[in-house]
């Protein structure tokens, strides 16, 4: 099966569809249910619909609805799950504004028990209503392969309520989520926005269940949110990143689901094995959120440290041509004598000798290294910066001229040349550091 | 076992004959193997329930009760890869110590995990803490339906199955509840102090960070014990819910620990008989676990109500002998 057929299958544009809706509804709540560092309160409220999926399914068993009338079914069992998870919603708050029970305990107590009432009523389930049972674990652990067109069209008005009530309210949303006491002040209510923004969670929660299970949802709000919040700091962009990695992770999530359950059919025959859609789903979901926490361009952990050592590789080749600046200008240094003035391994310092080498500032002599004319500019304009930080910190900051020179070690590698210009001016260009060395001119960067 | 001793005494004739049975076990006239199916889920139950009670309390005043959430979703990876070598070695039984093991390398591995998505990729802790979990669990699940080509079994251990309990259970949960009485009881001022006065404890040489990890050793402890019986999810319920009852009626943490316990224990027992009258009188084969989990929040909501109305009768009488003093300076 190709990319589309993924959509015009008859049998499986149901689940891929679906997931997808479910996934990018979820990633849009969990946008800011994750910059409210809310997260964990998914993670209960999602356990907390699971006794209201159970009782969807004994009043459709009641009414004994036929089997076949999935709509119904469906929306039964959407029903109760939203009324369950809003109880488990007002149950947290209650305990923690009324009781005064810390928000862990409360969350940890909530999930735990409506969970085990869950369960109480599902073993109600299996006896009375067998067939309806065998439904119940979709609900669990996700099962997108079993929707069908119907499906989708609740979803799509679901989700579209979602996005619409989200763009509706974007501007309340931020100005709550990033400064609440100035929404408070521009008279936004924030229990009102906040009520809705619950019924929203809720919401996402309800039509996420049955692709991706009451066990597993708390990770789909976040996962995307986390990895979209690598790539931007601008709330639109977050909310269009998150959306995106979500529909992703849904389309290769129920995938991965049907394609694995189809090998596995293959493989062997006899047993019925089905690779719930929701595990898969999670797991694309939290790829791309570790991809991305490795590798963004700028929050990403590889670039930061490429980033970092990039940096200390600079300051340490500037170190060695100040070092040789000031071992010898005129004549060649062994690499002996170089590296008893650093504190780094002889293979990194033959590696940086090299590119300094290769980028012209250095030339070997006999086997020893000596700096090139343009070297030695550089590194005289690196002791110039170097000893004009040194006079700013002793004539303008007033620190002793013993202390003044490890800040000026760090400094040197910082000053960019605007500031290198101010400094001249402002120290009306010296000629004496504190240490009564002699700092280089600018124009010849060299003594005469 | 010629016939069964609860098949047919109503929910408190059971504790009736339950006391003759222990009785009877204590004179030597029932032996161990005679043990009815029932008296061993409360055996197992009864000790999940402590060792949670025992654990519990530490975490609900520390605040690290998400920390046991997410260690019992990522202990059902551990499950599965000690499933894994045991297979591989040949043996089909699990082992208690693979087990054990497992456990604990699992809960290692998902607080050095989140601190690493916390700390050095600079994720918020909250997301941090819910992603790891959450994958790992996926993982977990996806692994055990491929390995025993069956989706069931993965809800068995998410949901556990009191009903197939045998009496080789009772030896891991005594195994686990003996684990943490001796803890806690040789490190009782230790736990107190790094969760009272943590800046105390650092003056006094104590390290907050390596009782930590020891409370963390024994909350996989405990869920692993507990899997079997109650699942990994409501092992949660018996963690929290007894204690925070508890926390209701004392400030005393020694009380307050124990009232846990008796909480746990009774809400443990009540369960099991609950489930046996329902299923002798209403035909009604409802989970036991689950049961005792309701019967936990039923005890807590009592409790609730309870505290309510004094505090109600407090606020009233104060009140009233508020009006009274003011009526009283009037005159």
């Amino acid at each position: 099966m190709d990319f589309f057929g993924f959509f015009t299958d008859p049998v499986l544009r149901g689940p891929t569809i679906g997931s997808m809706l479910m996934c990018l509804v979820a990633a849009l709540v969990g946008v800011i249910v994750f910059l409210r560092k809310q997260s964990l309160i998914g993670e209960a409220l999602s356990h907390a619909a699971y006794p209201g999926v159970i009782l969807g399914v004994i009043v459709a068993g009641i009414f004994s609805i036929d089997e076949s009338n999935d709509l119904t079914i469906a929306s039964m069992i959407m029903f109760g799950a939203f009324v369950s998870s809003l109880a488990g919603l007002w149950s947290i708050n209650y305990l923690q504004k009324k009781w005064r029970i810390r928000s862990d305990s409360a969350l940890c107590f909530v999930l735990s028990t409506f969970f085990g009432i869950g369960l109480t009523l599902a073993s109600q389930v299996q006896i009375s209503y067998t067939s309806l049972f065998r439904k119940l674990p979709a609900y669990l652990f996700g099962q997108a392969a079993t929707m069908n067109d119907i499906h989708i069209y609740i979803y799509v008005v679901l989700a579209l309520i979602v996005v619409f009530t989200i763009i509706l309210m974007f501007k309340e949303l931020q100005t709550l989520t990033f400064n609440p006491d100035f929404a408070e002040s521009i008279g936004i209510s924030s229990r009102y926005i906040n009520g809705i923004f619950c019924i929203l969670t809720v919401l996402a929660i309800v039509i996420g269940i049955r692709s991706v299970g009451v066990l597993l949802l708390s990770a789909m709000l976040i996962a995307p949110a986390a990895a979209a919040r690598q790539f931007s700091h601008r709330l639109p962009v977050l909310f269009f990143l998150a959306g995106f990695f979500g529909i992703i992770s849904g389309y290769f999530g129920n995938y991965l689901s049907i394609t694995l359950s189809h090998h596995a059919t293959a493989e062997y025959p006899n047993s019925k094995m089905i690779i719930p859609s929701g595990p898969m789903i999670i797991l694309v979901a939290t790829l791309i959120c570790i991809f991305a926490l490795l590798f963004a361009p700028e929050r990403g952990l590889i670039m930061r440290f490429m980033r970092a050592s990039y940096f200390r590789f600079n300051c340490l080749s500037e170190n060695i041509l100040k070092s040789l600046w000031r071992l010898d200008r005129e004549h060649a240094a062994t690499i002996k004598t170089i590296y008893s003035s650093q504190h780094i391994s002889v293979i990194y310092l033959r590696f940086i000798l090299y590119t300094l080498k290769r980028n012209g500032w250095i030339q070997t002599v006999n086997g020893s290294y000596q700096l090139t004319n343009d070297g030695k500019k550089r590194a005289a304009k690196i002791v110039r910066l170097h000893r004009l930080w040194e006079v700013y910190l002793a004539e303008y900051l007033g620190v002793g001229s013993e202390r003044v020179h490890r800040n000026a070690e760090e400094m040197e590698h910082i000053l960019t040349p605007e500031i290198e210009r101010e400094l001249t001016v402002l120290l009306k260009d010296p000629k004496w550091d504190p240490h009564h060395q002699r700092i280089p001119q600018k124009e010849a960067y060299e003594y005469v | 076992m010629s016939s069964h001793p609860y098949s047919d005494v109503g929910f408190f004739g059971f504790f009736f004959q339950l006391l003759l049975r222990l009785w009877g076990l204590l004179t030597g006239n029932i032996g161990v193997v005679d043990l009815a199916t029932d008296e061993v889920q409360i055996i197992v139950l009864v000790c999940v329930a402590a060792s949670s009670a025992l654990v519990g309390s530490f975490l609900v005043l520390k605040k690290m009760t998400m920390l046991a959430n997410s260690l019992s979703h990522t202990i059902l990876l551990g499950l599965v890869v000690a499933f894994l070598i045991t297979q591989n070695v040949g043996t089909h039984s699990l082992n208690i110590n693979v087990l054990l093991i497992a456990a604990l390398i699992m809960g290692l591995v998902t607080a050095f995990l989140t601190d690493f998505f916390c700390k050095v990729a600079k994720l918020q802790e909250d997301a941090s803490t819910g992603i790891v979990f959450t994958s790992l669990f996926a993982l977990g699940i996806v692994l055990v339906t491929m390995l025993t080509r069956n989706v069931h079994l993965s809800t068995e251990v998410v949901m556990g199955n009191v009903d197939a309990l045998h009496l080789e259970d009772c030896q891991l949960v005594l195994i686990v509840l003996a684990f943490n009485i001796i803890v806690t009881t040789l490190f009782f001022k230790e736990f107190k102090i790094t969760t009272f006065d943590p800046s105390l404890s650092k003056a006094l040489g104590i390290s907050v960070i390596c009782f930590n990890y020891l409370m963390m050793i024994q909350v996989s402890a405990t869920v692993v014990g507990a899997f079997r019986a109650v699942g990994v999810l409501m092992v949660l319920a018996f963690m929290t819910g007894p204690v925070l009852t508890a926390r209701m009626l004392t400030h005393d943490l020694k009380r307050m620990i124990l009232l846990a316990i008796a909480f746990g224990c009774s809400a443990a027992i009540i369960g099991v008989a609950l489930s046996r009258h329902l299923l002798t009188y209403h035909g009604l084969a409802l989970s036991t676990a689950g049961l005792v989990v309701c019967t936990i929040a039923l005890q807590f909501i009592f409790v609730l109500i309870l505290n309510l109305q004094s505090g109600l009768l407090r606020k009233r009488h104060s009140i009233t002998t508020q009006e009274a003093t003011f009526s009283l300076e009037r005159l």
